[in-house]
């Protein structure tokens, strides 16, 4: 038993080697497909880190009357920060708004100019609200419309936002379905290549095969080496995929830093922290799909 | 040793292979399986090792009925006959020595007792010095021995030969013949099947006859008449 296991291996490794070439071609694909399904993992990583850039930065703007009672801004700032969707509220004065203003329109004359004709600051307080979700901002714009305070409240600035918002939504969902599909194409294609491989690999080994038959080897002798060699091509695959994915995530976290300013995106953290079950399970993924369609080969075109 | 009952083949749409043949060989015989083109000389062959089934009466081999044996026993069938084919059916990327061991590693057995057999094996068949050659550089006379040293490393009791000089000039055969009759005189059942006329005579040996798929004429120390 340990000696035809011994065999099979080894003649496996044979198989793996006198058709190299077939075995590289085999493992690029591998490789590919795997990569593929990895950008997929990056990319749907760095829209999570994209949609959360943005939603930092959205922001309800609540303008109130010039002559509003600053209890009525204060009740509102203490009743916004008991909601639980609102992550953090800051309140601008009305006279830090107007600096604010003028600063913003220091090389506009016509601007200042015309402000300095009305003689008072036009500007009431302002609320900045920052929400934990995109989502959450429908709620927190119902909670506005609250009678306390309500009269008190001349403008909230929130349209575009819900714009945008339930724009990268729809391209969010749209890339990982995109990214599904995707992936199962590439699952599907790597099938077909496993099962391409396996074929070629009996055409070429007929003879060989045909003489192990007649010398008496049991049918499991004969199939169990295409197993095995499919086990060492999924293997090789996934660590050549690792070899290459790590130092490619060491090398563009940076960028994506750069781009999103400070706040980083992790990915080689991530990829170091989760690197066992991610490729963990690419490598059973790729195992099921292999044998299976290894044994699907065998099962048409291996008669033993 | 070898008992056909009955025994026809039909090979699909409707072509006869063998028509209804009965034949019985006893242990330690040597026959020859003569006839022209398209007789049904192989798949007699074929039959004893199963390559091929019945399509009506029964084979027995030593006393076991494949008629229906199930792939798993044929296997085992295998490695209790030698087979020896006209293409010799070596593997070309493997030594003499390689090609032997093949079938024995192949039927799981010890790496030790491989290496005690294959020699033994190379020894009868005179090829001892040429083991470690490729079948390429070895001439058909020789390929042809290697092929019937892997046939013998199970001890068969039966050698099925199948044209085995068919790519041989008369010399290589003559000594591929003498082998053939030297394994038999160890107590292997020998059923050769053949076209050439002067092996058939010089053999002096039970011959069969096949004609359309029928054994036309069974004698002992036959010669080859057609
Ligand atoms: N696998 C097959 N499928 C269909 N017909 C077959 C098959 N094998 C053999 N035959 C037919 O069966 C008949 C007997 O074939 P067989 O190979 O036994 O002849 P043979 O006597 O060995 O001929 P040869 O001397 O040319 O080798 C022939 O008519 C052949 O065409
Ligand atoms: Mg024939």
């Amino acid at each position: 038993m340990l000696t035809s296991t011994y065999r099979i291996i080894k003649f496996a490794f044979q198989n793996f080697w006198r058709n190299i070439w077939l075995s590289v071609i085999t493992i690029s694909m591998l490789v590919l497909t795997l990569l593929t399904i990895n950008i997929l993992l990056v990319l749907n990583r760095v829209t999570d880190q994209a949609i959360s850039f943005v939603e930092n930065r959205i922001e309800v703007s609540v303008y109130f009357n010039e002559n509003a009672d600053p209890a009525k801004v204060t009740d509102a700032l203490t009743y916004l920060r008991t909601l639980p969707q609102v992550k953090d509220v800051q309140e601008i004065y009305a006279d830090d708004a107007l600096v604010a203003f003028k600063q913003r329109h220091a090389g506009d004359q016509a601007i200042l100019s015309s402000l300095d004709e009305l003689g008072k600051n036009p500007f009431g307080p302002t609320l900045i609200i920052k929400a934990h979700s995109a989502k959450d901002f429908d709620a927190i714009i119902a909670a506005l419309d609250n009678p306390r305070f309500r009269d008190a409240i001349r403008q909230k600035d929130f349209s575009d936002y819900q714009s945008i918002v339930s724009k990268i939504r729809q391209t969010t969902d749209e890339i990982r379905t995109g990214g599904i599909v995707l992936s199962a194409i590439f699952f599907l294609i790597a099938l077909l290549i496993i099962f391409n491989t396996v074929r070629v690999a009996i055409f070429i080994h007929r003879e060989e095969i045909g003489i192990m038959r007649l010398v008496g080897a049991s049918s499991n002798f004969i199939r169990m080496p295409f197993l095995v060699e499919t086990i060492i091509l999924s293997l090789l695959s996934i660590l050549i995929v690792i070899a290459i994915v790590y130092p490619t995530l060491a090398f563009i976290e940076p960028k994506f830093n750069q781009y999103f300013g400070s706040g980083t995106t992790g990915l080689v953290s991530y990829f170091e922290q989760h690197g066992l079950l991610i490729f963990g399970a690419q490598f059973l993924a790729l195992l099921v799909v292999t044998m299976g369609s290894t044994a699907l080969a065998m099962r048409k075109h291996l008669k033993v | 040793m070898i008992h056909f009952k009955n025994v026809s083949k039909f090979y699909p749409p409707d072509v006869i292979g063998l028509d209804t043949v009965n034949l019985r060989v006893e242990p330690g015989e040597f026959i020859s399986i003569v006839g022209q083109s398209g007789t049904g000389k192989s798949t007699l062959a074929k039959l004893l090792f199963a390559e091929e089934r019945p399509s009506k009466g029964t084979v027995e081999i030593g006393g076991w009925d494949i008629t229906k044996i199930s792939p798993n026993d044929v296997p085992l069938l295998r490695r209790q006959i030698g087979v020896v084919f006209q293409d010799f059916k070596l593997l070309q990327k493997k030594t003499v020595y390689e090609n032997v061991a093949f079938a024995l590693q192949v039927a799981g057995i010890p790496s030790v007792r491989v290496r005690e057999v294959v020699p033994r094996v190379l020894s009868i068949v005179g090829l001892d010095d040429k083991s470690h050659r490729f079948p390429q550089q070895l001439s058909g006379g020789e390929q042809q021995r290697v092929a019937i040293a892997r046939a013998l490393v199970h001890q068969p009791k039966i050698l099925v030969a199948d044209e085995p000089t068919g790519n041989l000039d008369t010399l290589n055969s003559r000594d591929i013949l003498e082998l053939l009759k030297k394994i038999n005189e160890f107590g292997t059942t020998v059923v050769l099947v053949t076209h050439d006329h002067e092996i058939v005579n010089r053999l002096k040996r039970r011959v069969i006859t096949l004609d359309g798929g029928k054994i036309v004429s069974d004698v002992e120390e036959g010669r080859y008449k057609l």
